[in-house]
């Protein structure tokens, strides 16, 4: 599953994969914004974002294509609306569409290719985002493979009962909203043993991280380097 | 329905980063009012839940399935509080680990669909929930998902994507069979829960809040009116984009841009710089949100 590569990656070593997340996200923000801000035909600075995001994808070992490829999921969406810019005579924009938003999708997988997501999430909460928001993403993070495998052996049980070709679609429907609710109930049962088990091991509100988040110099210089060199390129 | 970087003009999606940042301060402060820690692992496997949701297909046509969305679902069950802040994680999960919409564009996606959505979802089951049930969530349902629907093609037009009026119609059309599909599902689905274990189901407590009325009329509002302006004038919606200043062309013309220092006379620079001040603000607001939220909860 696509996740489950992606998780991969963000356990590899190398230099970005060591950064801070705080660093990584503050450059990766920034890297958005000025593509943002950078017109659709300005080839150089786009060939220089491009050939950064490169070499950054080098230095973290992350297999190039395989990054790339990835990044073309968000193709469909923005072919298609760069398809009716470029009919409506709006070819710069139609451009734009299309080679900008790829170069932010390959830029979000640099940074989740290189960050395990709970790194992440304590980065964000240490960049200020509320606590109950990191803890439920943590939560969800933790059972969505969980929950998910549990949703595929009901609906492969649904279908071994019913065969592929139930003529009833109403029967099927009620079907599936009875496969949803027990899907629903074991969820809400599963969280109250979570939550129990969480206290019996004295939970206090909070994930004691396994190796706590710190802020080196060689951070600081990354963020700084990264964000003037964006800078630089897009004002030339 | 998640918009990808760089499909918004920048005044738009910094706008809307705001916007959603404050709504989500404010939904983490009422969460934080009526749950104690250890519904907390309840928030989070429900919105593992509703991940997993979708691997359940509906049949609803010739070869055609639907499957849940589960914002109106949610919020009939955990309330509206706990109901926003799941839909917005799993958006921001959506768009970082999945690279599903983008992560400037994160607040436009979390305001239509966590926000708008869930609000919309919500606000007929509050007011009519305890007499008429299954009309309320049928209406909610259709209503979260045209709203939110409808708010994202509205974005799109004013950040000046042009797309040629058939086009829109047919995309409105689709919304809304799926809000429809989305309706018949939620109320079949919260129907066999209530089977299962009636205490599953909140009942819509009838004390009044007249903020969460007026919130849900105003999503309401929002999302009909660019429902209708969508459907009717996509002209008229481009040239109201250009008269407000949002047209993308004009690009980022916000009150920094007349603070810039005469060093940054390159118009590219001034609008990077805008850009990053920008969202210093945005940072700064969020953290000083924050601060004040866990200050009175403290208190």
């Amino acid at each position: 599953m696509h996740h489950v590569l992606v998780d991969q990656w963000s356990q590899g070593a190398s230099p970005m994969h060591a950064r801070d997340p705080r660093a990584k996200v503050v450059a990766l923000v920034a890297f958005l914004v000025v593509l943002a801000t950078t017109a659709p035909d300005a080839f150089a600075t786009l060939a220089i974002d491009a050939a950064l995001l490169a070499a950054g994808i080098l230095i973290a070992r992350l297999p190039l294509s395989g990054v790339l490829l990835r990044a073309m999921g968000v193709l469909p969406f923005s072919l298609t609306f760069g398809l009716m810019s470029w009919m409506a005579g709006d070819r710069v924009r139609a451009l734009g569409l299309v080679e900008k938003s790829y170069l932010s999708t390959v830029a979000v997988l640099l940074l989740i290719g290189t960050t395990p997501l709970p790194r992440l999430l304590s980065g964000l909460a240490a960049l200020g985002t509320p606590r109950l928001l990191v803890l439920l993403a943590q939560f969800l993070y933790r059972y969505l493979f969980v929950i998910s495998e549990q949703a595929q052996h009901l609906r492969l049980a649904a279908l071994c009962r019913q065969g592929a070709g139930t003529k009833h679609r109403r029967s099927r429907f009620r079907a599936a909203a009875g496969a949803l609710s027990v899907l629903f109930a074991r969820s809400y049962y599963r969280a109250e043993g979570i939550h129990r088990a969480m206290l019996a091991r004295a939970f206090a509100g909070r994930f004691a991280p396994l190796k706590p988040l710190r802020f080196r110099a060689s951070d600081a210089v990354f963020a700084l380097a990264t964000i003037s060199f964006f800078i630089l390129v897009r004002v030339e | 329905m998640h918009i990808p970087d760089n499909f918004l003009s920048t005044p738009v999606w910094a706008a809307l980063d705001v916007v959603a940042v404050s709504a989500v301060g404010l939904m983490v402060k009422r969460a934080r009012r009526e749950l104690d820690d250890s519904r907390i692992p309840l928030l989070g496997v429900m919105g593992a839940f509703v991940f997993a949701a979708q691997m359940i297909n509906f049949p609803v046509g010739v070869g055609t399935s639907g499957h849940l969305v589960g914002g109106a679902l949610l919020a009939c069950t955990l309330g509206l509080a706990p109901a926003a802040l799941i839909m917005t994680v799993i958006i921001a999960i959506q768009a970082f680990v999945f690279q599903d919409g983008g992560v400037l564009a994160l607040g436009a996606n979390v305001f239509n669909m966590a926000i708008a959505g869930v609000l919309a979802g919500y606000w007929p089951y509050r007011i009519w929930g305890a007499g008429r049930r299954r009309p309320a969530i049928f209406a909610g349902a259709v209503l979260s998902v045209m709203v939110s629907a409808s708010l994202a093609l509205g974005e799109l037009l004013i950040s000046g994507i042009k797309m040629p009026r058939p086009l829109i119609l047919v995309s409105l059309a689709l919304f809304a069979i799926s809000a429809l599909i989305e309706g018949a599902i939620t109320v079949s689905v919260i129907q066999a829960i209530d089977k299962l274990n009636p205490s599953f189901v909140r009942r819509p407590d009838r004390a009044n809040a007249p903020v969460l009325v007026t919130l849900g009329a105003v999503a309401l509002i929002l999302g009909m009116v660019g429902f209708l302006l969508a459907s009717t004038t996509p002209d008229g919606i481009e040239r109201l984009g250009l008269k407000l200043g949002l047209h993308s062309t004009v690009s980022f013309h916000a009150p920094l841009a007349d603070y810039t220092v005469p060093l940054l006379d390159s118009a590219w620079l001034r609008r990077a710089t805008g850009g990053l001040a920008g969202l210093v603000l945005i940072y700064a607001i969020c953290a000083a949100a924050g601060r004040l939220i866990g200050r009175q909860r403290s208190a």
